[in-house]
C-alpha cells in the first residue's frame, strides 16, 4: 500500500520523457527489475514513474565502422544475442549473457543497469574495458561521460535526477581484443565474487601492445580500473610474465569487503587471478 | 501412460490449488510486526499508527489473545503466538494487523513502534551452555511437554544419548589409532518454494476451518483445539496441496495466530508469508558442532567411539515433534557399523537464533557428515585407507548393531561396492585436481505409523479412495492409486484419490520420516482385502491401522563423489554423484527415482551452498538472492545404481527412500576434496576459499 | 489507470494501479497457476511470458505490460498442450509449486539458440526446483524441443 497512487507515465519519445521527469520525486523506469523490488519493499516511494518501454528511439544496437551504439532500453538478452556484439565486443557479449537468469536478462535494460550502479554487476567492467561512453540528456543539456568516470560510489552515479541515459557508445579500435570472465564459486545464479573485463590493443605490427585495460567488479564500491596494469602491459608482447605483472598490480588497488562471496583477502587474490585469466582470454589462449 | 502420477495434469496446467490459492468470501489478511532484536524486553508497543490506516480492521498484541492462550508447539509448548513482554530472536511476532488486503496489513504492520530494552544476545550454542550465559527461558521445565528439569543445565532444550561413556572412553584408551576431530554444519532452511500460508475461519458456533501449509493435519487439529480450548470435533483441517515440505511443514506454522485473529475479528483471516519472513521465522535445520572420536585396533577394526553433538535449537524447542525433543539422526550416527563400545550424546540448546525443527532426515545430514568424515580421516591417517576401513567395520548379517538390534539384513558393504563399481563418465577439466570420496548412510525403518483410509464406490465402476494426508510431492497419493490399480485389477482412470478433511477420517500420523509409503501401503492393503470381500450392496470400507512395527530393518545408501578442484582458486566442481541405493520392491519407479535425485541435490546444496548465515543472533541470508539453492546448471551429474533384492517391510515389501540420499553427500564431497587436494574440510558448506587457503597452508609446510 | 494488453490471447483492459505487481494482478484474476515463491525474481515460480520472453511477475510492475502479449500457464496449457504432455509424461514435477514456472520458461525457449542439454540447463537455471533433482524436468524440456 502506498499512500497515494503513483503517477505512471508512458512517453513515446525522449523529449516527452525528459519533460515528464521535471516533477520532484519522479524517476525513470527501464526494465524495472531493481525498481520494482525497491518499490515493493517500500524503499522508494516515487510520486511519478516515467516508464521508457515505449520510447522506440532508446532501443537497438547499431554497429558502424568506427563505433557500436547501444540504446539504453536495449535488454541484456538482446545484447547477448546480437551478432555484431558477439563479433566486435566479445567481452560485452559474455557479460550480458551471464547476468542473473533468463528472466532478468529479458527484462533488465542497459541504461537501467548502469544507473542502478551495483558494483557487483557484470556489464560495467566489460564496457569500461572497451572505452564505453554514456550519452546523457536532460531537458536543458546533453553530455557524454566516459563510463570509467560514471560511478561515484555504491549505487551512486554522476547522474542528476532529471538526466536520462540515452545510449552507450563503444569505439571500435583496430587490433583490439576484449574479454570478460566471472567467478561464481558457489552458484552460477549468484553475483560474481569477482568479475574481470579486459582489453588489449596491439600496434600495427600486431605484436606489441599499444593500449590495455583491466576492470573488475565485486571488489570495491565501484568498478575498479587498474591503470597500472594497463601501463605494465603497454610495450610488451602480452607474454605470460607481462600478464602476471599486470595481474599483480590489480591486487594492490582493489578494495574488497568480507561477505558471503568471500573474505576481502580471498577476493584480492581472486581479482589478480581473474585479471590474468581475462587477459589471457583476450589474447586468445 | 495411465500410470503417470495422479496429480501430474493438475500441477502442469496450474489447476492444482495450494493454500495461498484458496479464496474465501469475506477473507481478511494478516501481517505481523516482528522483532528487530534477537534478545530484548518489550517496554512499549505503539500500535496506534497502524490502527489509523484505512482498511485496517484490528491490531492485536499478546494481551488481546482470546482466552489468554499464547503458547503452542508440536511437543513442548514454549512458542508464543505473540511475544509476551520479551523477544528471544529476530523475527519474533510482536503484534498482528488484520486488514482488508495483504498490502495494507503489511504496510500498517511496519508503522507499529516497539520500544525495547536490549538484553545480552546468546548467539551460539557454545555460548548458551557457559555457566554465566543469560537464560533464554527462565523456567523452561514449566512448559507443557518439557523434557528438561531444573537440574538439566543452562539453556538445555533436550539431551538424548545412547551407550556408556565410561566403556567407550576405556575402549578408546586401548585403541591403536584414534581420530578426534570436531565438525560443524550451518543452520539451513528446507527451501520449499511455496512459502508457508494459512487461512483460519472461525465461526460463532465454535467451529473452525483451517487451510494450512501443513503435512500433519490431525496433529494440527489437536494442537489448535488444545491451545484454544476448542472441541476437536469442531476443528476441521481442510485438504490442500503442499508446495514442498522436507520437514518444514510439520509445524503448526501460523495456524495458531490466524485462528486467534479469526476469533478476534469474526472473519476468515489469511496470511501468506513473504519468503524473506519464511527464511526468518519458520523451523529449519539445526546447526551443529559434533566432536567424533573413533578408535581402531591394529587390524583396523573399530573398538570404540564417542560422538558428542551440540546443536543450536534456537529460541524455542516447540518445533521438534518427537518425545525426546531431540533428533534421532544424531543418536543413530553409528547405525551402519560394528562398534563394540559406542557412546553418543545429542545436546540441543536454546539460543537467540531462529528456532529449528525437522528437515529431511532430522539430525542425519549433520551426524553423517561428522561420522563419515571422521571415519574417512581415520582410514587415511592410519594407513588402512578410507574404503578398507569401511569394509572392515560395516555390519554383516547376524551382527548386533550399536543400538542392540539385529536387522533382517545389512547391506552396507553391498551398496559401497556397487557405488564403487559404477562407470565414471565426466571428464576432469584440464589442469584441475581430481578426487573421489565415499560415504555411507543407513536408517532404521521399523515403525509403521497409524493412519486411516476409506474406499468408496463411485459412479461407472469408479473406486474413490479418501486419504487423510496431503500430497507433499513425494507421491503418496499415486502409491495409493497404484496399489488399488494392481490390487483390484482396474484401470487407473477408474480410480480417484482424494484427501479429505480431518472431520472425515479418524486419524493419521502425518507425512514424514520416509514412512508415507509404508503406513499407506498397510492401510491400502487391508482396505483392498475388505473391498474384495464386501457384499454387493455395501458402498464403503474404512480402515484404521494402529502404530506398529515391522522388521527390524533398515535401508542403506552409499554415495561416491567425484570432484575437481582448480588448484589456482580452490574452486570446487562436483563432477558426479553416484548413489547406490538399497531397495526391495518399488511401487512407483519414477517417484522413487525422483526421491533419490532430489535427495542427492539437496545433499549437494547442504554440502557446498546452503547457509542461513546466522551471526550475532541475526540470520543474514534473508532472500533467495543470498540463500542459494542448487539450480539445474549448478548440480553434478547424478548416477543411481539400485541394489535390488532387499528384504523390505509391509505388504508391498518396500524400503524407505526419501531420506537416503541427502545424508551422506556432505561427507562424500569433503572426503573427495581431501583426496584431490590434501585439504580436510570440517565445516559445511564447503567454500572454495577454505580449500584455497588450505592448499596454500599445505604447500607452505 | 486503464491498462490494455493481451492476456492469454485475449485483449484485456484492466483498471489497476500501474505500480502493482503483475503477479498480484494476474492472481487476482483467478489465474492462480502463477505462484508466488521467493518474491525477488530468483526462484521462477511466478514466471509469465511477455512478448515471448520469460519474466518474473513478482518484480514486474503491471504498468510495463501496456500493449504487451502476456501468457500465463493457464493460457499456455491450452495453446501448447504438447508441452504440458511432455511434462506429464516425464513426470517433470513432484510438489508442483515450481511446475507452472518451469513450463512457462520452457515455452519461451527459442529452439534456434537452445537445444543441447547444456544449453537447456543454462536457460532453465533460473527456475528452481527443490523436489525432483531436475532430471525429469530436463527430460521434459528435451522431449519438447526434440519434437518441435
Amino acid at each position: 500500500m502506498q499512500s497515494t497512487e503513483t503517477e505512471f507515465l508512458v512517453p513515446t519519445s525522449v523529449s516527452e520523457a525528459l519533460e515528464s521527469i521535471s516533477k520532484e520525486d519522479a524517476i525513470f523506469l527501464g526494465g524495472g527489475t531493481s525498481t520494482a523490488l525497491l518499490y515493493k519493499t517500500r524503499l522508494i516511494e516515487p510520486s511519478r514513474v516515467v516508464w521508457l518501454g515505449n520510447v522506440g528511439e532508446l532501443k537497438g544496437i547499431f554497429a558502424s565502422d568506427g563505433e557500436v551504439k547501444i540504446g539504453s532500453m536495449t535488454t541484456a538478452a538482446e545484447i547477448a544475442a546480437n551478432r555484431d556484439i558477439a563479433r566486435l565486443l566479445p567481452g560485452v557479449c559474455t557479460a550480458s549473457g551471464v547476468i542473473g537468469n533468463a528472466r532478468v536478462r529479458a527484462m533488465a535494460t542497459l541504461g537501467g543497469a548502469l544507473a542502478h550502479a551495483d558494483p557487483r554487476q557484470d556489464m560495467p567492467p566489460a564496457l569500461i574495458a572497451v572505452g564505453a561512453e554514456v550519452s546523457v540528456k536532460s531537458s536543458l543539456s546533453t553530455r557524454r561521460i566516459p563510463l570509467a568516470e560514471f560511478y561515484e560510489g555504491f549505487l551512486e552515479t554522476v547522474l542528476d535526477p532529471d538526466e536520462l541515459i540515452t545510449e552507450v557508445t563503444i569505439p571500435l579500435v583496430a587490433n583490439r581484443r576484449s574479454a570478460y570472465i566471472r567467478y561464481t564459486p558457489t552458484s552460477e545464479g549468484d553475483y560474481p565474487t569477482v568479475g574481470a573485463g579486459s582489453s588489449v590493443t596491439f600496434g600495427s605490427d600486431g605484436k606489441i601492445i599499444e593500449a590495455a585495460s583491466v576492470v573488475l567488479c565485486g571488489v570495491g564500491s565501484v568498478p575498479i580500473i587498474s591503470n597500472q596494469a594497463s601501463q605494465l602491459l603497454v610495450g610488451t608482447t602480452g607474454d605470460d610474465a607481462a600478464l602476471r605483472r599486470a595481474a599483480e598490480a590489480v591486487r594492490e588497488i582493489v578494495e574488497p569487503q568480507d561477505d558471503e562471496r568471500g573474505s576481502a583477502a580471498y577476493k584480492r587474490e581472486m581479482a589478480s587471478i581473474f585479471a590474468f585469466r581475462s587477459l589471457k582470454s583476450c589474447l586468445g589462449s | 501412460m495411465s500410470e503417470r502420477r495422479i496429480d501430474a495434469v493438475a500441477k502442469a496446467t496450474g489447476a492444482a490449488k495450494y493454500t495461498a490459492d484458496v479464496v474465501l468470501e469475506g477473507t481478511t489478511f494478516a501481517a505481523v510486526k516482528r522483532s528487530d532484536l534477537p534478545s530484548a524486553l518489550i517496554e512499549e508497543i505503539d500500535i496506534s499508527p497502524a490502527k489509523e490506516v484505512d482498511g485496517v480492521l484490528g491490531v492485536f498484541t499478546a494481551k488481546d489473545l482470546p482466552g489468554g492462550a499464547n503458547l503452542y508447539g508440536r511437543r513442548v509448548f514454549d512458542v508464543p503466538i505473540l511475544a509476551d513482554g520479551r523477544v528471544r530472536r529476530v523475527g519474533d511476532p510482536i503484534a498482528a494487523v488484520v486488514a482488508t488486503s495483504r498490502e495494507i496489513a503489511e504496510a500498517a504492520a511496519e508503522l507499529i513502534e516497539v520500544t525495547y530494552k536490549e538484553l545480552t544476545t546468546v548467539a551460539t550454542a557454545r555460548e548458551a551452555i557457559q555457566p554465566d550465559s543469560p537464560l533464554i527461558h527462565d523456567r523452561p521445565w514449566e512448559y507443557a511437554g518439557a523434557v528438561v528439569t531444573p537440574d538439566s543445565g543452562r539453556n538445555i532444550q533436550s539431551v538424548d544419548s545412547h551407550g556408556s561413556r565410561e566403556a567407550a572412553e576405556s575402549a578408546l584408551r586401548n585403541a591403536v589409532h584414534v581420530i578426534d576431530e570436531t565438525y560443524f554444519t550451518p543452520g539451513d532452511h528446507q527451501g520449499y518454494i511455496e512459502p508457508q500460508a494459512c487461512i483460519a475461519d472461525y465461526h460463532a458456533d465454535g467451529s473452525l476451518n483451517v487451510w494450512n501449509t501443513n503435512k500433519s493435519p490431525y496433529r494440527l487439529r489437536d494442537v489448535l483445539s488444545s491451545v484454544f480450548g476448542l472441541d476437536p470435533k469442531k476443528v476441521e483441517i481442510m485438504p490442500t496441496v503442499l508446495g514442498g515440505d522436507f520437514g518444514g511443514k510439520g509445524s503448526p506454522g501460523d495456524a495458531p495466530l490466524c485462528t486467534a485473529l479469526s476469533i478476534l475479528v469474526g472473519r476468515p483471516v489469511k496470511m501468506v508469508l513473504r519468503y524473506s519472513d519464511d527464511l526468518l521465522s519458520t523451523d529449519g535445520r539445526h546447526s551443529s558442532e559434533i566432536r567424533v572420536r573413533l578408535g581402531i585396533d591394529a587390524s583396523g577394526k573399530l573398538v570404540g567411539g564417542i560422538a558428542e553433538a551440540l546443536l543450536d535449537g534456537g529460541a524455542y524447542a516447540g518445533f521438534k515433534p518427537v518425545n525426546t525433543v531431540n533428533l534421532h539422526g544424531i543418536v543413530d550416527a553409528a547405525i551402519a557399523y560394528r562398534i563394540p563400545e559406542f557412546f553418543v550424546e545429542s545436546k540441543i540448546v536454546y539460543t537467540n537464533n531462529q528456532p529449528k525443527g525437522h528437515m529431511r532426515a532430522p539430525g542425519s545430514p549433520q551426524a553423517a557428515f561428522a561420522f563419515e568424515s571422521a571415519l574417512d580421516e581415520l582410514g587415511r591417517r592410519s594407513g588402512i585407507g578410507p574404503i578398507k576401513i569401511r569394509e572392515l567395520n560395516l555390519l554383516s548379517d547376524g551382527d548386533v548393531n550399536p543400538y542392540g538390534s539385529v536387522w533382517l539384513e545389512y547391506r552396507g558393504k553391498e551398496v559401497l561396492s556397487l557405488a564403487m563399481s559404477q562407470p565414471k563418465s565426466v571428464d576432469v577439466p584440464e589442469g584441475w585436481l581430481h578426487g573421489e570420496g565415499v560415504a555411507i548412510y543407513a536408517r532404521s525403518m521399523a515403525a509403521v505409523p497409524k493412519t486411516s483410509l476409506r474406499l468408496r464406490r463411485g459412479e461407472n465402476g469408479k473406486v474413490i479412495a479418501e486419504v487423510p494426508i496431503p500430497e507433499n510431492g513425494a507421491g503418496g497419493q499415486t502409491v495409493v492409486r497404484e496399489m488399488i490399480r494392481t490390487g483390484l485389477g482396474i484401470s487407473a482412470d477408474k480410480i480417484e484419490v482424494n484427501q479429505v478433511s480431518t472431520s472425515l477420517l479418524p486419524t493419521d500420523a502425518g507425512v514424514g520420516g520416509s514412512r508415507v509409503s509404508l503406513g499407506v501401503t498397510v492401510a491400502v492393503a487391508n482396505a483392498i482385502k475388505l473391498w474384495k470381500e464386501m457384499p454387493a450392496d455395501q458402498e464403503v470400507v474404512e480402515i484404521t491401522t494402529d502404530e506398529g512395527s515391522d522388521g527390524p530393518s533398515g535401508a542403506y545408501s552409499a554415495q561416491l563423489a567425484r570432484v575437481a578442484v582448480d588448484p589456482m582458486t580452490g574452486q570446487l566442481k562436483v563432477l558426479e554423484l553416484i548413489s547406490a541405493v538399497d531397495v526391495a520392491e518399488i511401487v512407483n519407479p519414477k517417484a522413487h527415482q525422483m526421491q533419490i535425485d532430489g535427495g542427492a541435490v539437496m545433499g549437494f546444496g547442504f554440502a557446498v551452498m546452503e547457509d542461513l548465515l546466522e551471526e550475532g543472533g541475526q540470520p543474514w541470508a534473508l532472500s533467495m538472492g543470498e540463500f542459494k539453492l542448487p539450480n539445474v546448471a549448478d548440480i553434478p551429474k547424478l548416477t543411481t545404481a539400485l541394489l535390488r533384492g532387499g528384504k523390505g517391510v509391509g505388504p508391498n515389501n518396500i524400503k524407505a527412500v526419501g531420506e537416503l540420499t541427502n545424508c551422506p553427500t556432505g561427507a562424500a564431497i569433503a572426503n573427495a576434496v581431501e583426496d584431490a587436494t590434501g585439504v580436510r574440510i570440517r565445516r559445511l558448506p564447503i567454500r572454495a576459499e577454505t580449500i584455497y587457503w588450505g592448499m596454500k597452508e599445505g604447500s607452505a609446510k | 489507470m486503464k491498462i490494455n494488453f493481451s492476456l492469454n490471447g485475449k485483449g484485456t483492459e484492466l483498471d489497476v494501479d500501474p505500480m502493482s505487481l503483475a503477479l498480484d494482478v494476474i492472481r487476482g484474476l483467478s489465474l492462480t497457476g502463477t505462484k508466488e515463491g521467493c518474491g525477488v525474481g530468483v526462484c521462477g515460480a511466478c514466471t509469465i511470458m511477455v512478448n515471448g520472453a520469460p519474466v518474473s511477475s513478482c518484480i514486474c510492475l503491471v504498468g510495463t505490460l501496456v500493449d504487451k502479449d502476456v501468457w500465463t500457464i493457464e493460457g499456455l496449457a491450452e495453446k501448447m498442450p504438447e508441452l504440458i504432455d511432455s511434462f506429464v509424461e516425464n513426470e517433470g514435477m513432484q510438489c508442483g509449486i515450481c511446475t507452472p514456472g518451469q513450463i512457462v520458461a520452457a515455452a519461451s525457449i527459442d529452439s534456434a539458440g537452445v537445444s543441447t542439454s547444456e544449453e537447456i540447463r543454462k536457460y532453465m537455471a533460473g527456475n528452481l526446483c527443490r523436489c525432483t533433482g531436475y532430471q525429469t524436468i530436463v527430460s521434459a524440456v528435451e522431449d519438447h524441443l526434440a519434437v518441435n
